[in-house]
């Protein structure tokens, strides 16, 4: 276990950082650059505030597909949603801010179990749904590529992992927090001996890894296709 | 087939499959970061009219994909067919010239797709290598190379036209006693009215429409005898040479008239080539002139009070189908509404309308193509049938001369009892014109 903790704790995590951000900043520069031709696809606003509010509904709300698949909108939409807050939940595997739970008035241990808790059931659901309706509906089960099925296994299996850690047993935060406090000093910590946390934190350190060269990085094109779309 | 000639085919489509790596960034982001969701062939007229793997839209926005992955990017090259690229296989473009010809290119897909992509814009590119090729569909070519000979798709002289005046200044006469003037190449006249030449030489009730709309109002306006077409083929073939060529040669006629406004007619891609694509790109610099449609014309006449209609004259049930250029492209929704909920007494929606209507199943040119009629009338044009259908209207107004053909082949083949026609026929049977000598005869165009 400790040679993997090594592994995954101490030698990965700097390739990972440096594959991830220079990868997304690669891709996004580049979609940056890219030449816009300047005639309208759409009519819309004109650049400016309802332009920005147009292109940022349609990034964060999927109004087309709501229109569309309303189904498809309830599984994808509720999927980002729940990682949006799971991303987010997990600033507290590394760090903690009491100060503003206190100023809050929060239990934030008690809050993140719950909330934390009830996303990590509603993301594995709703990422099962996705796969589920790959395997389903024939327009969809015959666009369907290896690297679809391998980025949805890839999340449930992460989603699997987390879930464990959560409900199988008390997992104890403090020791991470020390471990990334320690990760960030360049100590070379080795991370908690936990064969679900190893688990977890491999799969994840995976799935960054794939990211920038793979069409899960549609989150950060979005922003400049629907800017293009919605142009005048 | 000679070996050097498969070999250029090759060359050709791995150097322009290539070359997309440089934008423009809406064809170079389709290809990159589709989720592979499905939505597009949910709302695609094709695949709803056919629900078989040949009309799914991703699968044939692949066949570029697949090679501009394998060419360009990292895991392609790497990973292969695991992230879905592919080598060029040999004598795959004949495959292409079929299929990238069942796209109507209507762009309902981008109204919906949640990534913001748009397969038109795959399918112009490979078109556009066809094209280079020499694959683009013999009556398309065709279509290109009248028009920038004669100035119209249809490869009618000077001389027709006139003589179609003639025939639509001497109809109105008996019809409204009046004089109702169809002014032709008259330098300096304020309105240069360009309409498609289907609504000179097929269905002219438009035009007389249009021409009576100006009588009322006194405006003073021309047509122009060799340049009264402003279909633009080369936006559907991806020629943008030919698209250009086409293009000038209206905009030089523009400036020879002298005119202040360039009103073009009932023809969605020719407004969107001028409105959207010419004039934002800005192909020729300031023009001394401005370009409207006459859609918006008439709407603001009617909103204004300035022309009266009589619905009383067009008492039959009536429908409106959006053109995929004005509803979707140049967002010209409320307008043809404004004109035939004044000018009819039964006016209905379809379900859906306005952007997001389906296609007529002609789009992107394939209208012109009776080489595909059995994919018209039974895959593309099927959904729109149903539409059609549950409205039970007799009359269907439209305002672009590819949808006419299009839905006037798709009643006849279905055997609907549906009249197929223009949105200002409606305004020529209603127009209230002081001093005519009797009300105009409702339902005029259903002889023609």
């Amino acid at each position: 276990m400790e040679s993997l903790g090594f592994l995954v704790g101490v030698i990965l995590p700097p390739i990972t950082l440096v594959v991830l951000v220079g990868g997304l900043l690669y891709r996004v520069r580049y979609w940056w650059k890219l030449p816009t031709p300047k005639l309208t696809l759409f009519p819309a606003p004109e650049p400016g505030p309802d332009h920005l509010v147009g292109v940022l509904k349609a990034t964060f709300f999927f109004p087309g597909l709501f229109k569309s698949d309303r189904t498809l909108w309830l599984f994808a939409w509720g999927f980002h949603a729940m990682l949006a807050l799971i991303l987010l939940g997990h600033l507290r595997v590394v760090t903690d801010f009491p100060r503003l739970w206190a100023a809050l008035g929060i239990n934030a241990d008690t809050m993140s179990a719950g909330i934390g808790g009830t996303a990590g059931i509603l993301i594995l659901l709703t990422a099962a749904l996705l796969l589920f309706r790959r395997f389903r509906i024939p327009r969809v089960r015959e666009i369907t590529q290896a690297g679809d099925y391998i980025a949805l296994f890839l999340l449930l299996a992460i989603i699997l992992s987390g879930n464990a850690m959560r409900f199988l047993g008390h997992f104890e935060l403090a020791q991470t927090r020390e471990y990334f406090a320690n990760l960030m000093l360049l100590k070379a910590p080795l991370p908690p001996q936990k064969p679900w946390f190893l688990l977890h934190f491999l799969l994840g350190q995976t799935l960054f890894l794939y990211l920038p060269f793979s069409k899960i990085l549609h989150f950060g094109g979005i922003f400049f296709t629907q800017a293009a779309l919605q142009r005048r | 087939m000679e070996a050097s000639i498969v070999q250029k085919e090759r060359e050709v489509v791995l150097k322009e499959v290539t070359g997309i790596k440089n934008g423009p960034a809406l064809l170079e982001m389709a290809l990159e970061i589709c989720a592979r969701c499905g939505t597009c062939a949910q709302v695609c007229p094709v695949y709803n009219g056919d629900p078989q793997s040949r009309y799914n839209p991703v699968l044939r926005t692949d066949r570029i994909r697949s090679l501009y992955h394998r060419q360009t990017s990292f895991s392609g090259k790497w990973l292969g067919s695991l992230v879905g690229a592919k080598d060029y296989q040999i004598g795959e473009i004949q495959e292409w010239a079929e299929t990238f010809y069942e796209c109507t290119g209507c762009r309902r897909c981008a109204r919906y797709c949640p990534m913001g992509l748009d397969h038109s814009v795959v399918t112009r590119k490979a078109r556009a290598i066809l094209n280079q090729l020499g694959l683009t569909p013999k009556r398309l070519r065709d279509v290109i190379d009248i028009s920038l000979k004669t100035g119209n798709t249809d490869g009618a002289t000077p001389e027709a036209f006139l003589d179609v005046v003639q025939f639509l200044h001497s109809e109105m006469k008996e019809e409204t006693g009046l004089d109702i003037p169809i002014p032709v190449d008259k330098v300096g006249a304020e309105v240069f009215f360009v309409p498609p030449s289907g609504d000179v030489l097929v269905n002219p009730d438009a035009i007389m429409g249009i021409a009576k709309v100006f009588y009322v109002l006194g405006t003073d306006w021309t047509m122009s005898s060799h340049m009264f077409d402003g279909a633009n083929y080369g936006l559907f073939t991806g020629d943008d040479a030919a698209m250009k060529a086409d293009n000038l040669n209206y905009i030089n006629e523009a400036k020879r008239l002298g005119c202040k406004v360039l009103m073009m007619g009932e023809c969605g891609h020719a407004h969107r080539v001028m409105k959207f694509i010419m004039e934002k790109a800005n192909w020729w610099g300031k023009l001394p002139f401005e370009i409207t449609n006459v859609m918006e014309f008439t709407a603001e006449m009617i909103r204004q009070g300035r022309i009266k209609l009589d619905p009383s004259q067009n008492p039959q049930p009536v429908t409106y189908h959006d053109p995929c250029n004005f509803a979707r492209s140049c967002g010209i929704i409320e307008e043809p509404r404004v004109l035939l909920q004044a000018a009819c007494q039964d006016f209905r929606e379809m379900t859906p309308n306005g952007a997001e209507n389906w296609c007529c199943g002609g789009g992107g040119g394939l209208s012109a193509m009776d080489t595909i009629l059995d994919f018209r009338m039974n895959v593309s044009g099927r959904k729109k049938l149903e539409q059609v259908r549950a409205t039970g209207a007799k009359f269907l107004a439209t305002a672009c001369s590819n949808c006419k053909r299009q839905l006037t082949q798709l009643m006849e083949y279905h055997k609907e009892d549906v009249v197929v026609g223009g949105v200002h026929d409606m305004i020529s049977h209603a127009l209230v014109i002081p001093g005519a000598s009797q009300p105009a005869k409702a339902g005029s165009s259903a002889v023609h």
